[in-house]
């Protein structure tokens, strides 16, 4: 059982939660794409001592599985991918967005706000330890939907995806203490299918295409 | 006896594994047809199980109660003659060589699995797992989309991908926010997130909470269901992916979602009472109506007519969901013949699709002289699906009208006005296609092969609904009566 003061442990949940936001942020204000998945495989890393912090605390263990799983598919695996997709079709930069950088971050300032006000009525539910971790989770969430509706290059729309995968993770973490194991294992499959899919997409698009960028598909409208 | 509900599910999944090792066509053809007769058999007899004896269990996650048998009958039967199509269609391309056998293979182990997740969902207890088989859903038809491997096949599948993938996101949000409810009232356990098990203590749950959750659980799973502002990726798919796989789209997946926002306005009209869920439903449901009603009209594919028919059709049974009482029925009901009507016109679309090889409206008049199986499964399926009567959409529909009437009339008129030009636009765009003289002179023909498996798939769907416009089985009845307590609801049905 947890020999931290439950105080200090709340601190220490708050401040990873933080570190993950934070490296939201560095992910919009990026416009290197390998730059994008280190940023990506860094945020999966807080996401696993932010699970084991939880672990520890409450003395749940199947979070430390959890952890695990997500150093080895988030942290490692899919980040392989994604840099062989980015090398393999020769695109390094993101040089087009709908949004410029700086205002995308004070875009992504709001969405943080908005995540506040809408987890507010229901934050004193939870468990003390990670109250305000709930909040930090739905603004990953929403930065993520704002990555992928702001980028047109296929990659950085699944940088996007992932990211609120994470969000959600810590959400289940932080608010839920984790959901049951089998839920859990379930999610962690799915999202590494998820990855292979659209990795095989990327590849497919660039062949028919010539090009992973995503506002060339426009045929289909009405 | 629960074999009926392990034959449903574990069936698709074996004889989808199966492909894995047999390499003939002639075998997979057999097994495929197999596959069909035991979905739509076993989905019959689940529902008789389930309205005679109340609900089955098997294993610690499987758990079929009224509202999981209704929908195991409209995907089991759709499932079973989307099989025997998809044999017929596929086995086409093969015959002309657009597929090889590796890809032949392929598209059934793919579409194998997307049946069988599909049933899954609507059987699992567990609203996690329940999740977790909807986003295997999601990835199976993915790669269906984009199976055939145009631009605009990859257009569509990459779109899909993206938006079901963000929809599905929001769902789990919504999941998780309602085991974070849950868990303070039944401990931190997989039973937290049972549905039986919430709804024993569902009028407990903390109402702000159950609110939010079920937001983010109708823009999610509601981008799966097609609802009109999230709908965009589906006249797309629809479109573009192998006819067989859009015929189960529309029927199934659409379907599949639906149910699975209905439980969870089960338990959330237990924690905040029916208003909240009410209104958000009808206000989707209005507008996914109107807005089909007219898109129906500038179509000129008929695949995407047909699609944009769906978004019309899921609007309305949620119309019919979101007004409680009899409205439930309704929606029911709707949802069931909606299921077999639109595959029914998808069957007939993709053999117009063999002999024409272009999907524009304006360039196939005349199908019931040039084309009479296309052309009568269009008819008939257009009829349903504008709303004549005896067929049964016209009596969901009649239901949700009056039910409308007597609690809010206001939105009876609306409802009336959208249907009535939806009905219009469809059945004018319809028509251009079945009557009238042929125009194109240099079409192929359908092989004998494909013929036969897509007139034997027509002749189900179509008696199916010829049957049940005329007779209520006494089964569908009482599994009816068996549903509607959930929903506070009661009165005369039929």
């Amino acid at each position: 059982m947890p020999t931290l003061p439950i105080n200090i442990g709340s601190y220490l949940v708050n401040l990873c939660s933080a570190l993950l936001l934070l490296t939201c942020f560095a992910i919009v204000a990026q416009r290197r794409l390998m730059a994008c998945v280190d940023l990506f495989a860094l945020q999966s890393v807080f996401l696993a001592v932010t699970a084991t912090l939880v672990a520890y605390l409450t003395g749940i263990h199947h979070i430390y599985l959890a952890a695990v799983l997500t150093i080895a598919i988030k942290a490692i695996i899919l980040p392989r991918i994604l840099k062989k997709i980015v090398r393999q079709l020769n695109v390094q930069r993101e040089v087009s967005m709908y949004v410029n950088i700086p205002t995308g971050l004070l875009i992504c300032g709001g969405l943080v706000i908005l995540a506040f006000f809408i987890t507010q009525p229901i934050v004193h539910l939870g468990f003390l330890l990670t109250q305000d971790s709930l909040a930090i989770a739905l603004a990953i969430v929403l930065i993520g939907f704002f990555i992928m509706v702001s980028r047109l290059k296929a990659v950085t729309q699944v940088i996007g995806f992932l990211m609120i995968e994470n969000g959600l993770f810590l959400a289940a973490t932080a608010a839920a203490y984790g959901m049951p194991l089998i839920v859990e294992l379930g999610i962690f499959f799915d999202v590494l299918v998820a990855g292979l899919i659209v990795g095989i997409y990327t590849h497919q698009i660039q062949e028919a295409f010539g090009s992973v960028d995503t506002s060339r598909m426009k045929a289909l409208k009405e | 006896m629960i074999w009926p509900i392990i034959l449903l599910i574990a069936t698709p999944f074996l004889i989808g594994v199966s492909g894995l090792v047999v390499r003939n066509r002639q075998a997979l053809d057999v097994l495929h047809c197999v596959q069909a007769g035991i979905m739509v058999v076993s989905s019959m007899l689940l529902v008789d199980e389930v309205s005679v004896s109340g609900p089955v269990s098997f294993l610690y996650f499987l758990h079929a109660d009224a509202i999981s048998a209704w929908f195991d009958l409209v995907i089991g039967i759709v499932a079973g003659t989307g099989t025997l199509y998809a044999v017929g269609y596929l086995g086409e391309q093969y015959d002309r060589g657009h597929v090889s056998l590796k890809r032949f293979r392929q598209f059934f182990m793919l579409f194998d699995l997307y049946l069988g997740v599909m049933l899954l969902a609507v059987n699992v207890e567990n609203l996690g797992m329940m999740w977790i088989a909807i986003e295997g859903a999601t990835l199976s038809a993915a790669l269906l989309i984009g199976f055939e491997r145009s631009k605009g096949a990859l257009e569509a599948g990459w779109k899909f991908v993206i938006l079901s993938s963000v929809g599905i996101a929001l769902a789990l949000f919504g999941t998780i926010l309602v085991y974070y409810s849950s868990e303070q009232l039944l401990g931190i356990s997989e039973e937290a997130l049972h549905w039986a098990k919430l709804y024993e203590v569902g009028d407990q749950l903390d109402p702000s909470v159950m609110k939010i959750a079920f937001i983010f659980i109708l823009v999610g799973y509601g981008t799966k269901a097609g609802l009109v502002p999230m709908h965009t990726w589906l006249p797309d798919a629809h479109g573009e992916a192998p006819t067989p796989v859009s015929a189960m789209l529309s029927a199934n997946m659409l379907t599949m979602a639906i149910y699975a926002i209905l439980r969870f306005k089960i338990l959330t009209d237990q924690a905040v009472g029916p208003e909240f869920t009410g209104t958000l439903l009808l206000g989707f449901g209005f507008f996914s109506v109107a807005l089909s009603s007219i898109v129906l009209l500038l179509q000129e594919d008929f695949k995407r007519l047909l699609a944009f028919s769906s978004i019309e059709h899921i609007g309305i049974a949620l119309i019919g969901f979101g007004l409680g009482g009899l409205g439930v029925f309704g929606g029911l009901w709707h949802l069931l013949n909606h299921a077999l009507a639109k595959s029914a016109a998808f069957y007939g679309a993709g053999l117009i699709l063999i002999t024409h090889e272009h999907k524009f409206i304006a360039r196939v008049p005349g199908l019931l002289r040039e084309h009479p199986a296309a052309g009568v499964a269009l008819f008939v399926a257009g009829l349903v699906l504008a709303g004549m009567p005896p067929f049964g959409l016209f009596v969901s529909e009649i239901t949700i009208a009056v039910n409308a009437m007597n609690t809010a009339p206001s939105i009876a008129y609306g409802f009336l006005g959208v249907l009535t030009l939806a009905f219009a636009t469809l059945l004018f765009q319809i028509l251009r296609m079945v009557l009238g003289v042929p125009m194109e002179t240099q079409i192929s023909t359908v092989g004998p092969r494909c013929r036969a498996f897509s007139t034997a798939a027509l002749a189900v769907n179509l008696g199916a609904l010829i049957f049940l416009g005329l007779h209520v089985p006494a089964g569908l009845h009482d599994l009816i009566g068996a549903i509607l307590p959930f929903f506070d609801a009661e009165g005369e049905y039929f």
